[in-house]
């Protein structure tokens, strides 16, 4: 479904340097499968969603998607933004329903699609609201609909919780995977948390520490859902992944 | 940042609740009286009219009632030009010359500037032509433009609308610039992202996102289009409210001054709060900001 | 970190180009326009005859009775005089009022009466109190800039952030002492952004006193320039107003650079 070839990508800074960021890194994802690129802070994970989602062009590597190579942004794929990124001028719904306006949907039907995914994600009762009187983990519920609301093919995840407190994650981790299941999709899912990583995925790729980024290893994970975050299986994964990340470091 | 702030409209701010906190509630004393805020208003405000007053009387600015006016007179002065015509025109007429003076030239100002500072904004080339001749053009304050004006366009309504435009324009350009350059930069990407194009990115990012500083742009405005209507009229004019103030000077009547300059200063307290209105209305989604 | 390559980005030349094609086009039209007698002289002079009119000012007092330079020299000191007493006064009672209650509750009402009031409305009563010279342009200036001042450090104060101040309080400093080595050091950045803020304000009020109000100045020059219909005195005026303007912003720009290096160290 989603297949990098050999992305490798390096950024000109402001001082004229070079900064390679991505290193020959290939990914490979099934349709429907949920994948969860695991790494530390400043490994270029964002660039490489970014990459994906073609607001960056690659230095070299192509990304391609259902055989097709990426050449831009596209409404196919849903991104949903480290920060959250929603348009503070905008209610809700506003937020919600821009997609599918965007692709030339009429009104009605923009409305329809956009009250369905608040409702998915539980926020119902809240489409008036600014997103300044929401709160994180409710503005990240947005971010969410908003980019389900479009139906896309792919959605791309990058960090949705690293802003929320402990329980406020868990709760919304588990909201995901419910969400995924109701609105099967191919999801990528960006983290730095390893619990999260496993809780959420069929197969982890875990990226290396140091820049530039480079796959360091892919585990999958098939334990049952809902997993269970003190399960034996579980831990022991935790354990060799933790292990093998903090080598790297 | 302290552009903004600095003519954002009277308005309870945030630090303010925030830093009155800090201030603990005991039982009512004389202290906390006399350190009440609504008193020390009053006490300010009564201190202000009376030290005129006595100023106006006492003759210390020098000779005679030539000079100050009393507060008292200064009202009577208002009274009676209200009934009383100076130029064929009462007081409201006056407040309406310059008014429309105003409205005029900030309409066509806000009307050019805002869309080409967007422009600017939004386009390098555009920017690389506009922005050296407008750096050239903005140092000079618009009240010097007042002279050339005169010479161009004579003593007339045009010269005074010219000076307005020329005035307000800057901010009005400077802010719509600056608006949707602050913008941040990852929105766009949201709106690619949901399928929108070039045309959307401007539709729904940039203009909504540079409102706020519009509307500063506006406000900041709006206190330039009254000094420059003023000195316009104070330089030449048969009407507005910079008129009232020159017959006073002429003849020396301080009472027709200073209600001259409460008036005038009515007037832009009044347009401020208006756009400050507007804004609100337009712009729900923004919080206060800090200001006096 | 490896030392990572060098790259040189490029500008686009046409970005070079444009920004000097558009200032040659600019001065080229307008000496166009007036050598060719579609604005008649008597309302527009050409740049080359304003520059022999900046050449020849710097010798020759007639008509309006001062070197150009010496015209420069009366504006700099009046608005400098106005400038500095605004600052005296306007950033003290602006930390004063953000702080402390009474002052504020004191000097807010008057304040907000005199705000409106643009500092121009103010020339016809200063006129009556100290006639034409120094002290009248000096108070005009002066409350144009005053407002600025206040303004900026009031609200520098009352950005202040909270915590820090309720932190104080339970380390048992006084008022006083959160003022002097909170509030102030806070303040600061807003403060030295009122330096540029008061001195626009400052310079915009000099030219509208110096037109009503003068024998000497910059603002006096674009005056005699209408008064005599010479418009290359006008549009010099305006430009030693403007170049000056600019210049003085510069110093001040690098007097503040310097001042928040210091303080950031
Ligand atoms: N547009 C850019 N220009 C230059 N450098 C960039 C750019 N975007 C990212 N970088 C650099 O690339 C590196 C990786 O950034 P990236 O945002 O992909 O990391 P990340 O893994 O998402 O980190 P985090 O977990 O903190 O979000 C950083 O060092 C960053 O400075
Ligand atoms: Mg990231």
């Amino acid at each position: 479904m989603i297949e990098c070839r050999n992305v490798s990508k390096t950024f000109i800074q402001k001082g004229s340097q070079e900064v390679p960021v991505l290193e020959d890194v290939s990914i490979d994802v099934q349709a429907n499968e949920f994948v969860v690129i695991l790494g530390p802070g400043q490994s270029g994970k964002s660039t490489l969603l970014r990459i994906i989602a073609g607001l960056e062009t690659p230095t070299t590597g192509t990304v391609i998607l259902d055989g097709e190579p990426v050449t831009g942004p596209g409404a196919d794929r849903g991104l949903v933004f480290q920060g959250y990124m929603l348009f503070p001028w905008k209610t809700v719904l506003g937020n919600v329903e821009m997609g599918p306006k965007l692709c030339g949907l009429p009104r009605d039907e923009a409305r329809d699609i956009a009250m369905h995914y608040i409702d998915l994600v539980g926020l119902n009762g809240f489409e008036k609201h600014y997103p300044h009187q929401l709160s994180g983990g409710m503005k990240q519920r947005v971010g969410i609909a908003r980019a389900y609301a479009n139906k896309p093919r792919v959605m791309l995840l990058d960090e949705p919780f690293g802003q929320l407190d402990a329980q406020t994650r868990i709760f919304m981790e588990q909201e995901t995977e419910r969400i995924w299941q109701t609105d099967k999709r191919t999801v990528l899912f960006v983290t730095n948390n390893t619990d999260e990583a496993l809780f959420l995925a069929d197969r982890i790729v875990t990226i290396e520490g140091k820049l530039p980024g480079r796959v360091q290893r892919t585990y999958t994970v098939d334990l049952p859902r809902p997993r269970d975050l003190t399960g034996k299986h579980f831990l022991e994964m935790r354990r060799e992944i933790i292990d093998a990340s903090v080598l790297t470091l | 940042m302290s552009q903004e702030a600095t003519c954002s409209a009277a308005s309870s701010s945030i630090a303010n609740e925030t830093v009155g906190q800090v201030v603990d509630r005991g039982p009512i004393s004389l202290g906390r009286i006399l350190t009440n805020r609504w008193f020390l208003h009053t006490v300010s405000i009564v201190a202000f009219f009376w030290l005129w007053d006595w100023l106006a009387r006492s003759n210390v600015l020098g000779a005679g009632s030539s000079v100050l006016a009393r507060p008292h007179e200064v009202l009577e002065q208002l009274a009676v030009l209200t009934r009383e015509e100076l130029a064929e025109l009462t007081l409201w007429g006056h407040v309406w010359a310059s008014t429309q003076r105003v409205v005029i030239g900030f309409s066509i100002a806000a009307a050019i500037a805002v869309p080409l500072g967007l422009f600017m904004a939004l386009n390098r080339y555009v920017n690389a032509i506009v922005k050296p001749l407008f750096d050239l053009l903005k140092p000079m304050p618009p009240i010097s433009w007042i002279s050339i004006s005169i010479l161009w366009f004579g003593i007339g309504e045009t010269s005074k609308v010219f000076i307005i435009v020329l005035g307000t324009f800057v901010p009005c350009l400077l802010n719509a610039y600056n608006g949707v350059r602050l913008v941040e930069p990852e929105l766009y990407d949201v709106v690619r992202m949901l399928g929108g194009k070039r045309r959307d990115e401007i539709l729904h990012v940039c203009f909504p996102a540079s409102f706020p500083a519009i509307f500063a742009g506006l406000q900041i405005s709006l206190s330039i289009a009254w000094t420059c209507v003023l000195a316009a009229e104070l330089v030449s004019a048969r009407s507005g409210m910079g008129y009232i103030i020159v017959q006073g000077m002429n003849l020396s009547q301080p009472a027709m001054v200073i209600g001259g300059m409460a008036v005038i200063a009515a007037a832009a307290w009044g347009t401020t709060l208006l756009v400050t209105a507007l804004e609100r209305k337009l712009c729900p989604w923004k919080r206060k900001i800090v200001g006096l | 970190m490896t030392a990572y390559r060098e790259v040189v980005v490029r500008t686009p030349l046409a970005l070079k180009i444009l920004p000097i094609v558009s200032v040659a086009t600019f001065f080229i039209a307008w000496e166009i326009v007036v050598r060719t007698g579609v604005v008649p002289d008597t309302m527009l002079a050409a740049p080359t005859t304003v520059t022999q009119l900046l050449f020849d000012k710097f010798t020759n007092v007639d008509p309006d009775g001062a070197l150009l330079h010496q015209h420069a020299w009366v504006s700099i000191q009046e608005a400098f005089g106005g400038y500095f007493l605004a600052l005296a006064v306007g950033l003290p009672l602006g930390l004063a009022m953000g702080w402390f209650n009474v002052a504020e509750g004191l000097a807010r009402p008057i304040f907000e009466i005199i705000r409106p009031i643009p500092p121009v409305a103010w020339i016809p009563l200063t006129i009556f109190w100290f006639g034409i010279g120094l002290p009248g342009k000096i108070f005009i200036i002066w409350l144009g800039g005053l407002v600025p001042c206040v303004i900026n450090a009031y609200v520098g104060v009352k950005m202040t952030n909270p915590t820090l101040i309720q932190m104080a309080r339970t380390y048992g400093a006084s008022d006083w002492q959160i003022f002097r080595q909170l509030c102030i050091p806070s303040a600061l950045p807003m403060v030295f952004g009122a330096l540029q803020i008061a001195l626009a304000c400052c310079w915009t009020n000099l030219v509208a006193a110096e037109l009503l109000a003068a024998d000497a100045g910059l603002g006096f020059m674009i005056t005699m320039g209408r008064r005599l219909a010479m418009p290359e005195m006008v549009v010099l005026g305006m430009f030693m107003v403007g170049l000056t303007g600019a210049f003085i912003g510069v110093i001040i720009d690098r007097v503040e650079k310097r001042l928040l290096a210091g303080i950031r160290r």
